[in-house]
């Protein structure tokens, strides 16, 4: 290819400068205030920091006991972090795993099994997305209330795979497929079982899709704001988002911030470890316009 | 029965058997819930009143459309809808074609598009929150109210908070439409775009005669799942306005009418009036991901 004018770079370069600031200056924003002291939060400069603390960060891990300085415990509430923070991470994990197990099951279902109508079972569990979230937490209320799992983490564990599920289903289901059928007949011939089969041979075929479903739900998991507010009322079976959704604005918010970061900082990192998987894994099951 | 019959008949067991975790998940957790919405729009349940509930009839829907509130909420979903989707559609769309050919830190700039998407949107609403509306106290305050009062004055009141709401949904969406559509770049063969260079010199020619049409399936899915989250987009509206009214859109009209007001049934038929529309867009996008005539296959 000819080499491009000077202008055109420039207007290349430009153009990824203002992208990056744009997607990054949120995070980085959050991160700066996450990262102040009081004083400075209210005299310094909102764009950076001079004396970065982690005090913010500590507050967050403090027991009742110990009250700060004047300020007494009226005013500082103090919050079980560490338990958050064991339930976040214990929902997060399950929901990915129960959500990838039941789409695995129900895509090998519809893109090897192709019991009949199978493309009408998998439209039927993308429309599940059709349905509004808006006051289907009173309905759903009861049947978790029915289950015996109020003010459960398990009510959540129920909830969130239902979100992340339709679109891993759709995903993995589209990449089994088209997986050519000799793959697994040549292991059913020499006598493998068909289970053999999908473990040696389809599922580590089917990493890249995995990592994608996996990421995905992640994501999905970890927006949820409404629900996890809805259903976990008492402190200690809260994750970190409810949690930090009964902060108050006026008193808490460098304390805030930090929670938004502490939890941000794990999902961030483990999606970014698996970022270039996750494009591979949603092309991988959309090559061929599934 | 031959051999080959009994051993399609187990095939097909076994394919329910897989399905029903999957099934089982989704009917817990909408098939009750959806019913009882159905049921109720037709009913005046309230938690308020003691009497048992009556049947109504369509009359939640009938009410609900001659109420001005209802037309104003809906004509606010919609420009919610529209004006995000376009531009999370444009945005991811430019980003994907930024990312789409090699250059030196591209693997840095693809993260930095990825991260919108990826940083938890549960927490990021609640910092975008404050970030929008800080407390007096801090050194931006001044600016942000400022900034408010511009906006406010000049679009009339609630402007600042619709388009914080909007800018929070670009921003998040716009990262994840870019990644599905990189995905979707790359899933079609490069000779294609190879062909089209010999073909044309014009830029605009190539990308609205090839790469359009080619990722037209992944635009469609990219608008479906956009419009479905801003449709149904309660949690982020009432987190970034702090659950004040300003301007409802039919997801916090439909929670306020439940939980403030004690009316379940036209909280019910209100947001089931967004099903129809939904499911349209989603046949639209069937025809487009999943086409009939590849059924034999």
């Amino acid at each position: 290819m000819n080499p491009r004018p000077w202008w055109a770079k420039l207007g290349h370069l430009s153009l990824l400068l203002l992208t990056t600031v744009y997607c990054l200056f949120p995070i980085y924003f959050m991160l700066v205030q996450s990262l102040k002291t009081p004083e400075e939060d209210v005299f310094g400069n909102p764009f950076i920091v001079m004396n970065p603390t982690l005090e913010n960060f500590e507050e967050l891990f403090e027991r009742k006991s110990e009250v700060r300085g004047f300020v007494g415990d009226a005013l500082r509430r103090s919050y079980p972090f560490l338990d958050w923070l064991a339930n976040t991470l214990f929902i997060f994990a399950g929901s990915v795993a129960a959500t990838l197990g039941a789409s695995v099951a129900a895509a090998y279902a519809l893109g090897r099994l192709r019991p009949p109508g199978f493309r009408w079972w998998r439209r039927a569990i993308f429309a599940a997305y059709v349905v509004p979230q808006t006051i289907l937490f009173i309905p759903l209320f009861q049947v978790v209330n029915g289950l015996r799992l109020d003010d459960n983490l398990l009510a959540l564990l129920l909830i969130y795979p239902s979100m992340a599920l339709p679109f891993c289903v759709w995903m993995l289901s589209a990449f089994f497929q088209h997986l050519p059928r000799e793959i697994e007949e040549a292991a059913l011939i020499e006598g493998a079982s068909r289970a053999t089969a999908f473990f040696r041979i389809i599922l580590p075929m089917s990493r890249p899709v995995l990592v994608a479903a996996g990421i995905f739900t992640l994501g999905t998991v970890a927006s949820d704001f409404m629900i996890a507010s809805v259903f976990l009322l008492t402190p200690h079976n809260q994750t970190i988002t409810a949690g930090l959704g009964t902060f108050d604005v006026a008193l808490d918010e460098l304390a805030a911030v930090a929670g938004v970061n502490l939890l941000a900082i794990p999902v961030v990192t483990i999606s970014a470890v698996f970022a270039r998987g996750y494009v591979r894994g949603l092309t991988a099951a959309m090559v061929e316009g599934a | 029965m031959s051999l080959r019959g009994s051993a399609r008949r187990r095939e097909i067991q076994l394919a329910y058997l897989l399905l029903s975790p999957a099934l089982l998940l989704l009917l817990t957790v909408l098939a009750y819930p959806v019913g009882w919405e159905l049921w109720t729009s037709l009913t005046d349940l309230s938690p308020l009143s003691d009497g048992p509930q009556a049947f109504v009839g369509i009359e939640n829907y009938r009410r609900l459309l001659g109420e001005a509130e209802f037309w104003r909420a809906a004509a606010v979903t919609v420009v919610y809808a529209a004006v995000t989707s376009v531009a999370k559609l444009a945005l991811g769309l430019g980003f994907a074609l930024l990312l789409a050919r090699p250059f030196r830190g591209r693997a840095f700039v693809f993260l930095a598009i990825f991260l919108p998407w990826a940083y938890p949107a549960g927490v990021s609403v609640i910092g975008w929150y404050w970030t929008l509306n800080p407390p007096t106290r801090t050194a931006y305050a001044p600016f942000m109210g400022h900034l408010k009062f511009v906006v406010d004055s000049a679009f009339g009141g609630g402007a600042w908070a619709f388009a914080s709401v909007i800018l929070f949904n670009i921003w998040r969406g716009s990262s994840f439409i870019a990644v599905l559509l990189l995905a979707g770049i790359n899933a079609i063969p490069p000779e294609l775009f190879e062909c089209a260079l010999l073909e044309s010199k014009s830029a605009w020619r190539r990308f609205h005669l090839v790469t359009v049409p080619l990722l037209k399936p992944f635009l469609a899915l990219g608008v479906f799942l956009s419009l479905t989250s801003a449709f149904a987009d309660l949690a982020n509206v009432w987190m970034l306005t702090a659950g004040r009214i300003v301007f409802p859109v039919i997801g916090t009209h439909a929670y306020w009418l439940a939980t403030k007001a004690g009316q379940f049934g036209p909280a019910s038929a209100l947001s089931l009036t967004l099903v129809p529309f939904l499911l349209g867009v989603l046949f639209l996008l069937f025809r487009l991901f999943d086409p009939p005539e590849r059924e034999a296959a």
